[in-house]
Order: C-alpha cells, then structure tokens, then sequence
C-alpha cells in the first residue's frame, strides 16, 4: 500500500442535498479530498488514534487489519484479521475488533495478541459482529448481523447462522454480555450522542436509523425512528458517527448523509464510490476518514468530530 | 396414463428447488425462505432440516450423510456437517470467483459436480468482485492435504442449471442455457473416463427458440433422464420428460403447475416422483412406473 495525493483515481467527493443553510458549517462547497490508500478490496471499521497519530482501519476481503500515518504509508498489523470489520478503541487505547467473519469481539493488547470478548450468546455462536463502539464507562456495544456468514469474499470456517436474533450487545466493563435490543433485522453502524444520552443503531435492510434513549446503567428504552432513507441512489446505512455538536453522519445512498439531531437532513458527501464507513481523526478530528470499496480517502470538514478515544 | 400428482407442501414464499432424498425423508429447499426442509412421506409431515441457508438450490447428500449446497445467495458450495455447522469449500476458480451455483452432484469418490450459472438475484453483499465470462460446468474434489481444490471440466456451457451422473460415472448430463439470457437450451452429455476425465460434449435434446428448457433432472433405474422444465409463457407448457440416454423423448408428462424447478424420487420403493416448481410447491406423484437410479 503506498500513500497517494492529488485529485487523481479514487472517489470524488460533492456536495449537495443542501437542504438549509447551515452546509457550510459542515465542509465547504467544494471540498479536496486525498486518497490515503488505493489498493485495498473493502475497507472498513476506520477508527484515529489520536495518541499516536495514526488511522487504524480494516480490509475484509483483503483480511488485514491496517495502520496508516500520515508521511509513513501503511503497514499490515493483522493477517489474516478473522475478517475484521468495524473497530474502536477502548478506555486504553486497545483496538477492539468486531471480527466479522472470525464471528467474535477481539481485542489487540498492546503487546500485540488478541483476546476474544464475547463469541457466544445463550450457548451459540455469535452471527458476525460488524460495528462496534466504547461508552465512557468502559462498556462496548456491537451489532450482530448475518452478513459475514454470507457475503461473497468475507467468510471463514463456519457458515451456519444459529442465532434467531440479530442484535445489539454490551460488554460491561467486567465482561459480562447482555442484549440491548433485537428490534433490527440487519443492524450494522452504530453510535452514540455526544452526551452518551442518545445510542443510533441503523438497520441496512431496512434502510433506517433507530434512536434509543440510554439509561444510566446502560440498558436502552424502546426505539424512535430517526430517519428513514427512500432515496433511490444505491447504498444502504452503514458506518455512522456523530459531531461534536451531535449531528449524526451515516453512509446511505450515493454518499454520506449528514442529519441534524432531530434527523433532518443537513446536507450530503456525494462520493463517486462506495462508501462503506468513516472516521474523524486528526489533532483537530476535523478530517474526514472514509473507507470505500477499493481505497480509502479523506477530506476535511469545517466542525469536529467526537473523539475515539472518550 | 398420465401421473398423478399432489400437493404434499408449501406453497412456500417464493420458488422450492433441489431436492435430496435422504433414505427416509425428501429434503428439499425453499430458496427464498433461506431453509431446507424435509417432508417425512410415512408422517405426511415437513419440518426443517437447516435453516439460514442462504438461498440454497440444489442439493445433494453425501456418503457421510453429511449435505453439499449450491448457495445461489452466497455465490458459492457450502458443505452442511452432520454437526449442524456449515463449512465453505473453495469459491475461487484460478483465484477468481466462480459465478452463482444452482445445482450440485457428489460421484462416490466425493467429487462435487457443480452447475455455475448467472442468477438473476444478485448475491449477498457489496458487489466487490466481477463475474467470470464463462457459466461451466465445475468440480470440487480434495487435495492430498484434504483441502478442496476447484476445477472447470465444461468449456461449451452457456448457463449449465442441472448436473447429474450416470450410475456408472461415465457420463456427466448436463441441463444448459438460460433463456431469459436469449440462451439455447439443450441437454448436454459428456463422456467421463475412469478418471473423471471429461470428454467432447454431444448435444442430446435441443429446446427451440425462446423455450424454458430444463431447470432440474434425475436419473431412473433404466438410466433415464428424468428432467422437468418449461413454462406456460410458450412452447410445449410445462412438463416432465423422460429421455433415454442417447437422448430420445420416451415419455413426456404436463407438470401439475407452472415453473417446475427440480425433481427426484423417493418413497420407501423409490418410485415416486417429487417436483418442486416457481410457485413454492411441493408435489408427489407416487408409482409412477419408473423408480429412481440406485444411490
């Protein structure tokens, strides 16, 4: 992998769907972007740590987790990765891993080996862990698709679905496991607010975004729709992050759709390619990490993000 | 005299495919319900023999018991172990990946025999990986180390839909072409030699213009070829036809609903013919005549 500037190859990034005043505030009209690594097969789970000034991000179908910094290029830090998918980083700073097709939560020590968080709910095999986020408790959260059992490319050894459910779960910070919710058919991005008080989850089949109120010890209340995608553009909800001011990003059709609080839509990033998540990363979290299918690229916003590491 | 056929499941939602008959019981998939079932001829009733499966079509049973898929959903042959768990095989041709099986055989030397054609259902997931520019006829067989190592043995195929084997393994049927992709459909015969070598393809039955051709087949214990297909959009309607090995039409029998998609015998005597069609049907039509070919 070797890094790559200028306007050439990889997605271009547009903006439209301005839908009020207010856009600006986000990115400007006509935003640069660089890609930051073009030879990938379906990047994913991006995820900045700002302690080391580094982008940590995953190829699926490529089974490598990545570390990019900015003047170093890449390096391969895990391969085969289980297929890993989307990524966090806990209290510590340690990449926690929902291992997609490896059908486990891992988490990279900082000695380098890993060790498994959760690979069973009710005696059975997990589905596929696909996204995943820390709370400031120390407590993480997942959603638990099917599709790494499934999807060309991002299989490993054992492919029978034994979950009626596909959930959202928590590890407490002592390890023990509980669902949240199985309200979605396919729940794959999720996130917090900025205050920890909302959880979005959103639903790929489905095309929509939930919002749960989170109680104090973290549990959830029932779900309200936050938005519902009908845009005839291809592209399903998928990665998802939240500003600092808490409007709530979501890759959807034709791009990343960016929403106000109360869900309406503030404005999009047309992207030429798909999409599949993004992260905020750099000393100011105003750059725009997004991984597509093939490369990864980034932009900068005018507003930051929530910081990985809480 | 005309078979007698009769609804023994379903209608599921959407089309029922392969079918296996597993000694006891005719499992057979209902595709878009993403399971299996299996219909118990001495209860009259069906249950489900594996669920999630992906969009499996064909299926076929194993010395072990055990059951290989062609995953339509999942661009690939999956293998369900007697342990309830699923393994992949080897879904990379020349490191490429193969096209979206529909049917698959195993010889008795455990060889997966796989019809790989396109599928008007896109698979799962992001379309990250093209197509080949073949539909083959492909074979799965296991490496001195136990891995499966995929090979193409057909290069005349436009769209193979059904694969079956003679009882003596020396000839491999193939049902080929689509035609809602403008194919010509026709029945295909390959000699095979002791090896499993494939030879020059012959054609034994070609469908006209703009017919359905055949979707599914089986063999009976003469060593005919049992296969059903058509529609009632054009041509003869839906049918079953027997045709011997060098391809003659020895009987031909109105299927009990349109879009017949797969058949196979079962029952005690083996001399039932089960059918499953576009609507999610299961039908039987029981002493038929003919019994199928030893397993």
């Amino acid at each position: 992998m070797s890094e790559a500037h200028g306007q050439a190859g990889g997605p271009q990034i547009e903006v439209d769907n301005v839908a009020a005043a207010g856009a600006g505030h986000i990115i400007d009209p006509h935003p640069s972007w660089e890609t930051v690594a073009p030879d990938i097969l379906f990047g994913e789970g991006p995820v900045w740590d700002p302690r080391n000034r580094q982008l940590f991000f995953t190829d699926i179908c490529g089974d490598t987790i990545w570390k990019w910094k900015p003047g170093s290029g890449g390096e391969a830090i895990l391969k085969p990765s289980a297929k890993a998918n989307g990524m966090c980083l806990d209290l510590e700073g340690r990449l926690v891993v929902a291992g997609w097709g490896g059908r486990t939560v891992f988490r990279i020590e900082q000695g380098g080996s890993l060790q498994t968080l959760a690979s069973q709910w009710e005696g059975k095999k997990l589905n596929s862990p696909n996204d995943i986020v820390t709370r400031a408790d120390g407590s993480i959260y997942f959603t638990d698709p099917s599709g790494g059992l499934f999807n060309v490319g991002m299989v490993q050894d054992d492919l029978q679905r034994y979950l009626d459910i596909a959930g959202v779960f928590r590890i407490a910070p002592d390890g023990r496991m509980s669902l949240m919710t199985a309200d979605s058919v396919y729940p794959n991005g999720l996130c917090f607010s900025p205050d920890e008080k909302l959880l979005y989850v959103n639903c790929s089949r489905e095309r929509l975004i939930r919002v749960y109120d989170v109680k104090p010890d973290g549990t959830l209340g029932p779900w309200r729709l936050f938005f519902q995608y009908a845009h005839p553009e291809r592209g399903n909800p998928d990665g998802m992050k939240c500003d600092v001011e808490g409007n709530l990003y979501c890759t959807g059709p034709g791009g990343i759709w960016v929403h106000r609080p109360d869900g309406r839509v503030l404005c999009r990033l047309k992207l030429r390619g798909h999409a599949t998540n993004f992260a905020f990363g750099d000393d100011d979290w105003k750059t725009l990490y997004i991984t597509m299918v093939g490369s990864v690229t980034r932009t900068r916003l005018n507003i930051a993000g929530v910081p990985s590491l809480k | 005299m005309a078979w007698a056929f009769d609804l023994v499941a379903g209608p599921y939602r959407g089309r029922t495919g392969g079918l296996a008959w597993d000694g006891k019981a005719m499992l057979f998939s209902a595709v878009l319900e993403e399971r299996i079932e299996r219909f118990d001829p001495a209860s009259g009733k069906t249950g489900t023999f594996r669920k999630y499966t992906g969009r499996t079509n064909g299926i076929a049973i194993a010395a072990d018991g055990s059951v290989f898929g062609a995953q339509e959903g999942g661009r690939r042959v999956i293998h369900f172990l007697n342990n309830g768990s699923t393994a992949p095989t080897n879904d990379l041709l020349d490191g490429q990946h193969h096209n979206q099986p529909t049917d698959v055989a195993v010889d008795t030397q455990g060889r997966v025999w796989i019809a790989d054609t396109w599928n008007a259902q896109a698979p799962y997931g992001p379309p990250v990986y093209p197509f080949p520019d073949h539909a083959s006829v492909l074979r799965l067989e296991r490496d001195e180390r136990g891995a499966w190592r995929l090979n193409r043995v057909t290069s005349d195929t436009r769209g193979p839909r059904s694969v079956r084997l003679s009882v003596d393994e020396r000839t491999l049927y193939v049902a080929d072409g689509d035609v809602e992709r403008d194919d010509a459909c026709t029945l295909r015969a390959y000699p095979l030699d002791g090896d499993g070598r494939v030879g020059q393809g012959s054609v034994l039955h070609a469908f006209g213009a703009g017919e359905r051709g055949i979707q599914g087949m089986c063999l009976d214990s003469d060593g005919n070829i049992v296969a059903c297909g058509g529609w009632k959009k054009n041509g003869p309607g839906p049918a079953i036809y027997v045709f011997s090995p060098d391809g003659r039409v020895v009987e031909k029998q109105p299927a009990p609903a349109d879009w017949p998609m797969r058949c196979e015998f079962g029952d005690a005597g083996r001399d039932s013919l089960y059918l499953t069609t576009g609507g999610g049907h299961l039908y039987r039509a029981q002493k038929i005549g003919r019994k199928g070919a030893p397993r």
